[in-house]
């Protein structure tokens, strides 16, 4: 239960804003605020690492995820939620309120195309054009937290401690082990660089296992901070579920051959799920399986096994993320400030469908597989999920994560940038609902809080400029004023790996490279095809145009400067040829009706006769 | 389709990997060996070659039985080979596996009759001289069958055992020895038996680590008892042995996925004699420890080799065994899925 007597509303949040206006740029140059609460909200953000749009029970999915069901509960869901095709670009939005081009993360610092380096906004790092939420809100009186995943910048005046955080546990690149052995995924840099309130970590504890380490070290740090009464940001961004997946020993079989079945059944389950809790439409067109992907009723059991054993991981993992941030809900009740704490919960891209574990190991006699083969390369059954290991479980799970998507991570078609939304917390109206009538993006998540906290967005921070943010404040649509923040002409625009997409209502262009686009724009209209199916750009020309148009003025307002290379442009090579797709092409001649025990009698060398 | 690729491999392998068996052989006055109780799929064929040499020397025990050749004041060689088939199947609904052995070879002795009773020396040998006797030939065959009791489920396809990570385990093995070896009445040293016999084993084993190759280590205890018929022509005499209660012990790791290694430990005791109902000599009391290096050479075959010697026990009577065993394994998937590998 919301007690709202503990927080004044948000309409007094805003009376505290609007009076605070003149004062923002002048206190964000002093030296941090104490004092007492005024009413504010603690603010827990919480952020998956490529979890996938479906995964969450509350929006469809098969993975216990009862905790944050429980949160969607209390508060509510989002259905039309954006984020960035990966994961740095999407955070370097996250904290800044402004458009990656704008922030630095232009494009991923570790994929920066030649023609890109050196250019404004492509700095590979959250840059000094933007200045963070935390900064703005410990300058405000709240304590600011951090545990987990930054991947916004190496150098001292990079990392969490230098850009608003007081206290930190830091995972400071993009992602490795999740164990006490601490590799990264980068060769340059074999260990993964941790920093605690802005120090180097020096080693790891034994016992290290990422999403209890950040969910410890997030109570921890509130634990420690509070009786001075001042409120907290709490930023946990969790590793989980990104790749290594990796999962504590005694959780390693808890989805026990639950994935054996496939992926188009698990897919199909999923889909029937949304449509019963209204997350997609009745007759929701959802995307077609990949097209170079098998279906999985041609897999043996046997291979079907293995393939389910990585989902089985994964969503170990996605459950073990959500007990850890019930021990976080709990903590809050204990000490009686849950009633009090807006949670924010969001993914930050895409389910990853990519293997990054070949892009990550590259060939044999090279730096890159010399890391592999130190870290990481035990890959026998059992031994997947556990230290010395990198199981991902590819793009055939990854569609089902995507579900009703297409694509996944990386990629700017929905299945890239389409991600879970709950906001609960005290003055958040309509428990339980589901919002459908929002188009929402991640860059709208500071102003939102600082709306809540009753801080103004400067226009200078310590001496220097920073832009002003795109997003839009998601207050007036959480105390249920309005059922969005933007009207039918507002829009978003997405650019990465040279993929791009506008959205502008129901409707959307896409830009992707072959063979998965067409390598030319094409038109959806996603209220009726949110899978990207059904090109209409012969159908509405003039409406494509009008979108091309706003893709112009998207490139010109943030200074998008599209790649001369791409981690995709070899995509057409790499895939197999893409031919016209018949439905009952090539017969099956009755095998889809084969129930999966005869199918798995039939592979064991029972019922020859049926062979 | 790099997924699919990597499956099919994946796959492969693992058929592959799953019938490289080692598996024991019963013979007398030796150990069934590391792993020799792990579980195969049904159907998992395995054939192997066992080479045995034994060194006794008894200088002061008493034993009158032609398989353990412990005679006192002996001095044994033996070469033996043992020439094993063994198929994995499912019985009772459980892993199970059969195996059928052929023992045969050659087996030299040294006495000094002065310490062997009158009554049992060949006719023309006087007490006092030394005496030498051999035997070659075929040993006693034997079948072995084995069932699971406790914690492994049928392994009848590759879902089986990809689903089989196994903690707690625990056997059933009969084994029956079939008198059919070589033997001469008139000598003390024979390769068969003359009588039937047969061991009852209850092998136990804790597996802990991770259950994939390179990363599997385990806890091995085979307690076991023999128990023989009445030999009724030794030397013209009746020869009855109590059982011979058996504890056999291995601590095993692997070091690599196809190289793991095995600290072993045998005791056996028991094995009373009596000739013509009367008690004769000392009751069996040797303790061996020793080592096991086995190697996969290939998809299908294994080499082992190990090495064991008395620490504990009967002072007077050392022995050590030296063993060498090449298994080759195959079965019918794993066969098919090279062919298609390998594009044949």
């Amino acid at each position: 239960m919301i007690r709202r007597t503990q927080f004044p509303g948000l309409i007094a949040v805003l009376a505290v804003s609007l009076s605070s206006l003149t004062l923002g740029a002048v206190q964000a140059e002093g030296s941090p605020q104490a004092g007492p609460r005024s009413g504010k909200p603690n603010i827990l953000l919480i952020v998956a690492d490529d979890l996938g749009y479906s995964d969450l029970g509350s929006y469809g999915g098969e993975i216990n995820t009862s905790v944050l069901d429980g949160l969607a509960q209390q508060g509510v869901r989002f259905t039309d939620f954006y984020v960035s095709p990966t994961c740095s670009v999407t955070r370097s939005m996250l904290l800044s309120g402004t458009d990656n081009h704008i922030a630095g993360l232009g494009n991923m610092g570790e994929l920066n195309a030649p023609n890109q380096m050196g250019q404004p906004g492509y700095e590979g790092v959250l840059n000094q054009r933007v200045v963070t939420v935390a900064s703005l809100l410990r300058d405000h009186g709240y304590h600011t937290y951090m545990a987990g995943k930054w991947h916004l910048g190496l150098k001292p005046d990079q990392i969490p401690h230098a850009r608003g955080f007081e206290r930190d546990f830091s995972l400071l690149v993009g992602g490795g082990s999740h164990f006490a052995d601490g590799w990264n995924l980068e060769w340059q840099i074999p260990k993964a660089p941790y920093t605690e309130d802005g120090h180097p970590v020096e080693r790891l504890p034994k016992d290290f296992y990422s999403s209890k380490a950040y969910t410890d070290k997030t109570i921890q740090f509130i634990d420690e901070g509070r009786g001075d009464g001042k409120p907290f940001f709490a930023y946990m961004a969790f590793t989980a579920p990104h790749g290594p997946l990796h999962v504590p020993n005694d959780w390693l079989r808890r989805y026990k051959n639950r994935y054996d079945e496939g992926w188009d059944g698990i897919r199909n389950q999923r889909l029937e799920r949304m449509r019963e809790l209204g997350i997609v439409e009745e007759d929701v067109n959802a995307a077609d399986r990949l097209y170079f992907l098998p279906r999985s009723t041609t897999f043996a059991p046997a291979a079907r096994v293995m393939q389910g054993r990585k989902m089985e991981l994964y969503a170990a993992m996605v459950e073990y993320m959500d007990d850890q941030i019930g021990r976080v809900f709990n903590y809050l009740k204990e000490i009686g400030e849950y009633d009090n704490t807006v949670v924010i919960f969001i993914s930050d891209n895409g389910a990853e469908g990519n293997d990054l574990r070949a892009m990550v190991a590259g060939q044999l006699g090279t730096l890159g597989f010399l890391h592999a083969m130190n870290n990481f390369a035990e890959d026998g059954h059992n031994s997947l999920g556990r230290k010395g290991t990198y199981a991902e479980y590819g793009p055939l799970w990854a569609q089902v994560s995507m579900a009703p998507f297409r694509i996944y991570k990386g990629w700017t078609s929905e299945g890239g940038i389409r991600s879970p939304l709950i906001v609960s917390g005290p003055g958040v109206q309509g428990a339980g609902k589901l919002n459908k009538q929002a188009i929402l993006h991640v860059m709208d998540i500071v102003p939102t809080l600082l709306e809540l906290a009753g801080v103004q967005h400067p226009s200078t921070y310590k001496g220097r400029e920073v832009t002003p943010m795109q997003g839009k404040s998601w207050v007036g649509m959480l105390e249920g004023r309005t059922q969005s923040p933007r009207t039918s002409d507002d829009w978003l625009g997405w650019e990465l790996f040279g993929n791009r997409a506008i959205r502008q209502g129901d409707w959307k262009i896409s830009w992707l490279y072959q063979p998965l686009g067409t390598g030319g724009w094409q038109l959806f209209n996603l209220a009726q095809d949110p899978g990207e199916e059904n090109d209409l750009s012969a159908e509405f020309p003039e409406k494509e145009t009008e979108l091309i148009a706003l893709w112009d003025q998207y490139v010109a307002t943030n200074g998008v400067v599209i790649g001369d290379r791409s981690p995709f442009e070899g995509a057409k090579k790499a895939l197999p040829d893409r031919v016209p797709d018949f439905d009952n092409y090539p017969p099956v001649r009755g095998m889809e009706a084969i129930p999966y025990a005869k199918l798995k009698e039939l592979m064991a060398g029972e019922n020859k006769e049926d062979r | 389709m790099r997924q699919a690729n990597g499956t099919t491999r994946s796959l492969a392998s693992l058929v592959i990997a799953a019938i490289i068996v080692s598996f024991g052989v019963p013979a007398l006055a030796t150990d069934d060996g590391a792993r020799a109780y792990w579980s195969a799929r049904a159907g998992t064929n395995a054939f192997s070659f066992q080479y045995l040499r034994w060194d006794i020397d008894a200088t002061g025990s008493l034993q009158f039985d032609p398989g353990a050749y412990i005679y006192p004041g002996a001095d044994t060689e033996a070469s033996v080979f043992v020439l094993s088939w063994a198929r994995h199947l499912t019985l009772f609904n459980r892993a199970s596996s059969l195996a059928v052995n052929l023992v045969g070879g050659n087996v030299d002795v040294d006495f000094n009759s002065g310490l062997v009773p009158a009554p049992f020396l060949p006719g023309g040998v006087l007490p006092g001289a030394t005496l030498s006797q051999s035997s070659s030939g075929y040993a006693d065959p034997n079948v072995q069958l084995v069932v699971n009791l406790v914690g492994t489920p049928p392994l009848e396809s590759n879902v089986d055992l990809l689903n089989y990570e196994p903690s707690w385990t625990v056997d059933a093995a009969v084994m029956l020895a079939v008198p059919i070896g070589e033997y001469d009445a008139d000598k003390l040293v024979n390769l068969g038996l003359n009588r039937w016999y047969g061991r009852l084993a209850l092998p136990i084993k804790y597996h802990f680590g991770v259950f994939s190759p390179g990363y599997m280590s385990s806890f091995e205890l085979t307690p076991s008892v023999w128990l023989f018929a009445e030999n009724d022509d030794f030397v013209g005499q009746k020869l009855d042995n109590d059982p011979l209660w058996q504890l056999e012990a291995h601590l095993t790791h692997d070091f690599t996925r196809g190289f793991f290694g095995s600290l072993d430990a045998l005791y056996r005791g028991g094995f009373q004699s009596e000739i013509n109902s009367t008690e004769v000599g000392d009751e069996l009391d040797i303790g061996n420890v020793g080592f096991t290096l086995n190697f996969q050479i290939t998809g299908n075959v294994t080499m082992r080799t190990g090495y064991s010697s008395n620490v504990f026990g009967d002072d007077n009577l050392d022995n050590s065994i030296l063993r060498m065993q090449f298994v080759y394994a195959w079965n019918r998937d794993s066969e098919n899925a090279k062919k298609l590998q390998e594009g044949h």
